[in-house]
């Protein structure tokens, strides 16, 4: 086994749809601005997004919210159509996504299940003074060229390079942009094989919550959700 | 004339001198051409040739000369490089800490005055670029430098010149070698490095 | 995805133009790493590294302890201070936004002075001086210094104290402008807790939680804190907490409640009451507080008997519901009650809110955990702002004033009332002649609606680019003082002779100086002020910060982004709770050809307003239409059916007065009949490439209603006629982006019924 395998837990439960998530990504990642235009043509770019699906009718309604990001699948559909292997899986578990490999056929994202991959149409643009807000360790993409989430990848080559000194505690340290904005931490990340990380705690204490998203695909994901609960009328349960 | 029929235009003495000058201009055309494209794919592939002073490396606003403070004075790469154990960057100097010795030393020079002047009015050296990859890749100081000092048993200033060349001697700081993937991708196999594609790509 | 070192060579070797194009880069450009705005931190100079800046910003609505990301000077990243007690290393969307208002392309980069007709947008740059001593000039020259009007944001920490110093000393009037008020909210709390600040809502270590109309997850009051505590509620304790949420709008924060109970606008308070008939009927609850609250038993409560009033409330409820939902909040202890927004937005609002948190004494839940926790005086408390903003009656009030040329100068700072108060205030207009006020002076950093009126634009700077103090409102529960200091050297400094901003406290300082007005502050700065009163901090040797003396002291708080003490709380009395008063109804301009309600509402992407010039929260999805960069109506499936309306048909909204507005139609299925729900934020006459003409301002539509109590807009009490204007046009919406939704048809659900028992549905 691998000693390091990347993953997140996603509490529905905690989840408020407030998407503090979602701009912390387009901050850290240098996502180009969703322009009205932009969103009117369906190509805005979301890496991290928040669905929002109705139940029920007036007045018995609910909004859920279930953030979907790149599951980074271990058998994941996205990697055996890529003509030119720009994007594969890493040996940290990521499904990475090689910008300079990349000649943007779109197989990929016509492939993934999960609509979490984004092809740049466009030449990103920004006004001269919102480009010093650029993140230095983080490609811009440029036209032609597909994106995803890569769960930060700058972030954890900043620990790793440090963790080489023997430092593991660095490793559970770290977090990409969304989860360390989740202000209700309803995102948690880390090291799935390492037992004593946020995540593998996060999700054995949810165990008899947790599903994959369209697990019956047989995709693998190493993003795993926690079900929403539901109150009835009286509160008996102490859930977990 | 039959449609059809090829008939060879006669030949005269006029159209054979319009020939020549046509071969010589063309020759001439090729000529630079290939020399261009050379220039061209030599910088592309790898550094542009040592000819007409085009690898000399830029002008920087203070000729600042490494000779000087490494060789002369045997200062450590380190010491200015601050980061370049600890960060991903080797990281250039600010203008204060320049001026811990500068403040005393080397009176009466244009060079220093410069400096100092700025220094005064807080500003500081844009300082011209030499080494610079490509902003898809990244490049982690750190790593490599521990790596080749632990390997050769050396202190982390001495690994510097494995792909800085030597430094100390120069007046002028220019790349001494290539930096291309290639370039990378070789080193990495030599050396046991990891060549996962997002080790440097993201 | 070529390389930018061939580029240079290509240059170089006379590749000209073209291969400078053909191969240009396309990440950051290399211009981009020349060091354009380092601060004065030696660390800034050194290309290649990063360091992270504590500090403490006052975005919408509430007040953010953040860490910022500089490298090479600029500010790249913001993040939560882990330490920060109220938001404890998260933060929130419009707090990470700041940066693209420190980096925004439409910014004022110099002073400014009007030079063609009012509101043309002709402006020549003048100089700081030039700019300063202008102003004081002007002010010198009126004699009777009451004809100034001073009116800016609810401030707080030493900008505050330097205001309150600077408008006594000059004796001009002060005003508070909020485009959302909160008057209603303060005054209720006043109130009812005998507290001028908010107190600290323990929703964290509360078991059952009941919001009245607050929507406490994405706009009201301290949202990161709130949301905080909400994770803890629902997964972090031993018991998960449930949340009912009760109020006529579906919004981001009653979709995260167990239950929503829809009520008909204005009636939340009435269920407060029929509640309180519940627990009162039974016996329950504290009967030393129920005593004092009902007066002995002499007030009669019942006309709110479950029965009676479920009708009037909301067709959907049952009298049932009523008794089931007091018993539980007296049973699943603690349990906390709140309401706002919505709320406090009709013409019985501060009544009704008084009576929702009047159910607090019921289970005597005040000072304890879970429960609602009064605010300590300050550590320096003259550096808080006791008072309650100034209500629209008095806005009402102003522009009369103004109208009637009472008013000589208007200096404003961060706030845009041309563009909130409602358009039968006419302020425009009246602004727009010079005859009525002669002067207008903005502090505000970017071009407004209410700045694209001034004669003199005297810039502040962004918040990340200055010094200053933050008291949060509301704090932790236990004294706390947020130091702001600038993360980046101000951006405009060095771009040329005139160019810069200055605080707004600078600006002040500067000039009472040239005044000679004595403000009572020895320091030339803000700067100075606070560096001088972290002094009076470290006197007290207690709280966060230790230090041998007073320079480590400082180098401390501003390392930590702020000074707090968990053990100083709260310590005096708690009062009594006030008397139960009869409820009034909410008062409607009824007309029946005006059938439908108009709610506006605060999303969380631009909020007020104040966030449309962000892109970041212009594209960011609002929670419940998913809608972006635009203006939508929120409109019930069956009227929309009934109209024939589809989604993206141009609707126009017309009120009593023939105002009207037009906006995209979203039928929502969680609309209530006859209500139209419309977010606040569009319609900026100006502000910016990304604010300017986009959408509709639903404030200029409102009627100028109001609660005679407090004289607070009642901002939801407007009846509308809506109508087809025949026009589409597609809504920017992050629903309609990707194909085949829903992805995740299941979304598995674990539903507990009554009896406790687990079902797992998937």
């Amino acid at each position: 086994m691998a000693e390091t395998k990347w993953g997140m837990v996603v509490d529905l439960d905690k989840c408020t749809g407030c998407q503090s998530c979602v701009v912390a990504c387009q901050s850290e990642n240098n996502i180009p601005i969703n322009t009205e235009d932009i969103f009117n043509q369906r190509r805005a770019i979301e890496w991290i997004r928040i669905e929002r699906y109705w139940e029920g009718e007036f007045p018995n309604v609910k909004a859920r919210y279930v953030p979907v990001l790149c599951q980074h699948c271990d058998e994941a559909p996205c990697e055996p159509v890529c003509p030119v292997l720009a994007t594969y899986h890493n040996d940290q578990g990521l499904n990475v996504q090689v910008y300079n490999r990349c000649i943007g056929t779109r197989f990929c994202a016509n492939n993934c299940p999960y609509t979490v991959r984004f092809f740049n149409f466009w030449e990103p643009e920004w006004p001269d003074s919102l480009k010093n807000q650029l993140n230095p360790d983080v490609t811009v993409r440029s036209r032609g060229i597909m994106e995803k989430c890569t769960f930060c990848i700058q972030r954890i080559r900043r620990v790793s390079k440090n963790s080489k000194s023997g430092e593991k505690t660095n490793e559970r340290d770290l977090n990409p942009a969304c989860t360390n904005a989740c202000a209700t931490d309803a995102l948690v990340f880390g090291n799935l094989n390492d037992p004593e990380s946020k995540v593998s705690k996060a999700r054995s204490k949810g165990e008899k919550r947790s599903y994959k998203m369209l697990e019956e695909l047989g995709t693998e994901p190493n993003v795993i959700y926690l079900k929403k609960v539901e109150k009835g009328n009286k509160q008996e349960n102490h859930v977990h | 004339m039959i449609p059809g029929d090829f008939q060879l235009p006669k030949r005269n003495k006029k159209n054979l001198i319009y020939l020549v000058i046509l071969s010589i201009v063309g020759l001439i055309g090729a000529t630079v051409a290939i020399t261009l494209l050379s220039f061209v794919l030599s910088a592309w592939f790898g550094l542009p040739l040592d000819v007409f002073g085009l690898n000399e490396g830029p002008d920087q606003p203070i000729k600042f000369p490494h000779k000087t403070h490494v060789e002369e004075l045997g200062l450590d790469c380190t010491f200015c490089h601050r980061t370049v154990t600890s960060e991903a960057s080797a990281s250039v100097p600010s203008v204060t800490l320049c001026m811990t010795c500068h403040k005393s030393v080397g009176d009466d020079l244009e060079e220093i005055e410069k400096l100092r002047s700025i220094y005064a009015s807080k500003g500081t050296i844009d300082w011209i670029r030499v080494h610079r990859v490509p902003d898809h890749a990244h490049f982690i100081h750190e790593a490599h430098v521990k790596h080749f000092s632990e390997k050769n048993n050396v202190e982390p200033a001495q690994t510097c010149s494995i792909c800085h060349g030597n430094v100390a001697e120069m007046e002028k700081v220019r790349q001494a070698r290539e930096l291309k993937m290639g370039d990378c991708v070789d080193c990495h196999k030599k050396n046991d490095g990891p060549t996962d594609c997002t080790t440097c790509h993201y | 995805m070529l390389t930018t070192s061939r580029r240079k060579f290509l240059g170089l070797l006379g590749g000209t133009a073209i291969g400078a194009v053909v191969f240009q880069a396309c990440g950051v450009p290399e211009k981009e790493l020349i060091i354009q705005a380092p601060f004065e931190m030696p660390e800034d100079l050194v290309t290649g590294i990063d360091n992270w800046y504590a500090t403490s910003i006052n975005t919408t609505p509430a007040t953010d302890g953040v860490v910022v990301r500089v490298m090479e000077g600029r500010a790249k990243k913001i993040e939560g201070n882990i330490d920060h007690p109220i938001n404890q290393g998260k933060h929130s969307p419009r707090a990470e936004a700041t940066l693209q208002s420190l980096y925004n392309p439409d910014r004022i980069s110099s002073p400014l002075v009007r030079i063609g007709p009012r509101g043309s947008g002709k402006w020549e740059q003048i100089s700081w001086t030039d700019a300063i001593a202008r102003v004081s000039e002007q002010i010198s020259n009126i004699d009777d210094k009451s004809s100034i009007l001073m009116a800016n944001n609810r401030l707080s920490g030493h900008s505050q104290m330097i205001l309150n110093n600077f408008t006594t000393s000059l004796g001009c009037k002060n005003l508070i402008y909020e485009p959302i008020e909160s008057t209603n909210l303060r005054s209720a709390i006043n109130h009812v807790f005998n507290q001028t600040q908010i107190p600290d809502f323990d929703i964290k270590n509360s078991k059952f939680l009941l919001s009245f109309g607050a929507d406490f997850l994405e706009s009201w009051v301290s949202p990161t804190k709130y949301s905080r505590d909400f994770g803890h509620f629902r997964q972090g304790g031993d018991v998960r907490g449930k949340m009912i949420h009760v109020s006529s709008r579906y919004s981001m924060t009653a979709a995260n409640a167990d239950e929503w109970i829809y009520v008909n606008p204005g009636t939340e308070g009435l269920l407060a009451m029929s509640i309180a008939y519940v627990i009162i009927r039974r016996k329950l609850g504290n009967q030393a507080n129920i005593a004092s609250l009902t007066n002995n038993g002499r007030f009669d409560m019942s006309e709110y008997s479950p029965g009676k009033v479920c009708n009037i409330i909301s067709p959907y409820l049952t009298a049932d519901q009523i008794v089931k939902i007091a018993n539980e909040f007296i049973e699943h202890s603690p349990s906390l009650a709140i309401g706002g927004d919505s709320v406090g937005s009709h013409t019985n609002g501060f009544d009704s809110l008084s009576a929702i948190y009047s159910l607090n004494y019921l289970v005597n839940n005040i000072g304890k955990k879970g429960g609602v926790i009064y605010q300590p005086k300050p550590a320096m408390p003259e550096l808080i702002n006791n008072e309650i903003p100034g209500s629209f009656s008095e806005w009402e009030k102003v522009t009369t004033d103004m109208r009637e040329g009472k008013i000589n100068i208007l200096l404003t700072s961060n706030i845009d009332p041309v563009y909130g108060l409602p358009g039968s205030l006419k302020v425009k207009e009246i602004l727009s002649s010079e005859n009525t006020v002669p002067l207008i002076v903005s502090f505000s950093g970017h071009m407004d609606d209410t700045t694209s009126m001034a004669d003199l634009i005297l810039p502040q700077g962004d918040p990340l680019e200055e010094w200053g103090t933050n008291i949060p409102d509301p704090g932790p529960g236990y004294q706390t003082l947020g130091f702001q200091q600038p993360v980046v050297r101000p951006f405009f400094e060095s771009k040329g002779k005139h160019y810069g901003n200055k605080s707004f406290s600078d600006s002040l300082i500067s000039i009472s100086k040239t005044m000679d007005l004595d403000i009572k502050i020895n320091s030339d700065s803000i700067k100075d002020l606070v560096k001088e009163d972290s002094k009076k901090l470290f006197d007290l040797n207690r709280g966060s910060v230790r230090a041998q003396n007073d320079k480590e002291f400082w180098v401390g708080v501003l390392q930590r982004g702020g000074w707090w003490d968990v053990k100083n709380m709260f310590k005096g009395k708690i009062n009594k709770p006030p008397k139960f008063k009869n409820l009034p109804t909410p008062v409607f301009n009824d007309n029946a050809e005006y059938d439908f309600h108009l709610i506006p509402f605060v999303s969380n992407g631009i909020s007020d307003g104040s966030g449309a010039n962000l892109p970041w929260m212009q594209s960011l999805p609002d929670p419940i239409s998913t809608a972006t960069w635009s203006t939508w109506v929120e409109i019930n499936l069956k009227d929309a059916n009934k109209l024939d309306i589809t989604e993206g048909d141009i609707i126009k909204i017309t009120n009593q007065s023939g105002k009207s507005i037009e906006a995209i139609a979203y039928p929502n299925p969680a609309s209530a009949p006859n209500t139209v729900c419309v977010p606040v934020g569009q319609g900026h006459t100006s502000m910016g490439r990304y604010a300017k003409n986009r959408g509709a301002n639903v404030l200029s539509i409102l009627d100028p209603s109001k609660d005679d109590n407090t004289g607070s807009l009642a901002w939801s009490a407007t009846k509308v006629q809506i109508a087809k204007t025949g026009d589409w046009k597609k809504l920017p919406q992050m629903e309609n982006e990707l194909g085949d939704f829903p992805r995740d048809p299941e979304r598995k659900v674990i539903k507990i019924d009554g009896d406790g028992e687990k079902n797992e549905h998937h």
